[in-house]
């Protein structure tokens, strides 16, 4: 049996301005991995943040999320971005537009989210097609608090996005 | 895709250097680390690969990175002929300063390929600064590797942490 364990899966198929994947982090798995597919929207191109979700169920909205990415554009240089102390881990998701064929696709890690004791990490890469561009977001995230984190909230940041599919799997460790 | 896994570790005190070893058929492979923390302020994780459960020390490592930073720009990193594998984390002994990472193996079980890897990796510094590595790495040796080595920088011990192994499937 494979140590990688599909917990969720969560398909938008009507416009939504947020998901939220709840109640996927545990004490089960220490690292989980999410893919997300095919996000697109029906107005044009916008970000997608990240916020986390604590074990009350409440979305974290405090100042503790810090950020940075590189941008790998397919029309021109390379770009990048950062944040410290921001409400959300922004762009984390990239980005997703409207144009046929033009959809946001990532895969990112998580490390120890449920942990009370210790911050939760991320890693992400994503490619993202919009406006008849490429854009490749390769990033890193920590939530600089040691709540429980129990699931995430994706944020479409200007237009609601009407398609796409997240899938959740947990990193198991026998010992 | 699938994993299996082949071995793990999980440091609960302080421990000099980290092998995980396995690694015996030609698939692709996968190292995870969670929570390492070290010992000593101001240090990082160095690795090297292990043949036959020997952690390599010859100057054969070949490594180029981009580093993110959450709070200035980002920076490039790379070496040719080091007698080690580093990623600059520069870890702390505060809250939460461990590195975290996934790190994918190939060719290592090839007696006539060089062995390959490419790693992400997020860590908290010892500034409390958000960081991560995203890149690559060869071994320059045509022959069978079995692994990988982890080990403190400057002989600093590793505090915490699980290192695991997994075949990809």
């Amino acid at each position: 049996m494979s140590n990688l364990r599909l917990i969720n899966e969560t398909l938008v198929t009507s416009a939504v301005s947020t998901v939220s994947v709840t109640d996927v982090f545990s004490a089960d798995f220490d690292i989980y991995k999410v893919t997300c597919e095919n996000f697109s929207n029906s107005t044009g191109a916008q970000n997608i943040d990240l916020k986390f979700i604590n074990s009350s169920g409440s979305v974290i909205t405090s100042s503790e999320y810090d950020w940075g990415y590189l941008r790998l554009n397919d029309y021109g240089s390379f770009t990048e971005a950062r944040n410290t102390n921001d409400t959300n881990w922004e762009n984390f998701w990239g980005k997703d537009d409207s144009a046929s064929g033009e959809t946001q696709n990532v895969v990112a890690y998580f490390f120890n989210p449920y942990s009370s004791s210790s911050y939760t990490f991320g890693l992400v890469q994503s490619s993202n097609a919009l406006n008849s561009q490429l854009q490749a977001i390769k990033g890193i995230g920590v939530l600089t608090e040691t709540s429980s984190v129990t699931g995430f909230q994706i944020v479409f940041n200007s237009n609601a996005s009407n398609n796409g599919k997240i899938r959740t799997y947990g990193l198991r460790v026998d010992t | 895709m699938g994993l299996l896994q082949v071995a793990t570790n999980t440091v609960t005190s302080a421990t000099a250097s980290v092998s995980i070893t396995g690694i015996n058929s030609d698939d692709v492979y996968m190292v995870t680390g969670v929570g390492i923390g070290v010992e000593t302020n101001i240090r990082e994780i160095n690795m090297r690969i292990t043949k036959s459960g020997t952690a390599q020390s010859d100057s054969e490592y070949d490594f180029a990175y981009k580093r993110i930073i959450s709070n200035a720009v980002n920076a490039n990193l790379g070496a040719t002929n080091n007698s080690f594998i580093r990623w600059d984390s520069d870890l702390g002994t505060g809250t939460s300063e461990f590195t975290n990472f996934i790190i994918y193996l190939y060719n290592f079980n090839s007696s006539s390929e060089f062995s390959y890897g490419t790693l992400e990796e997020v860590d908290v510094n010892h500034s409390e600064n958000a960081m991560g590595a995203q890149g690559g790495f060869v071994h320059t040796v045509a022959s069978a590797s079995d692994g990988l080595n982890f080990q403190g920088e400057s002989s600093s011990n590793i505090l915490s942490g699980t290192f695991t192994l997994y075949k990809v499937i």
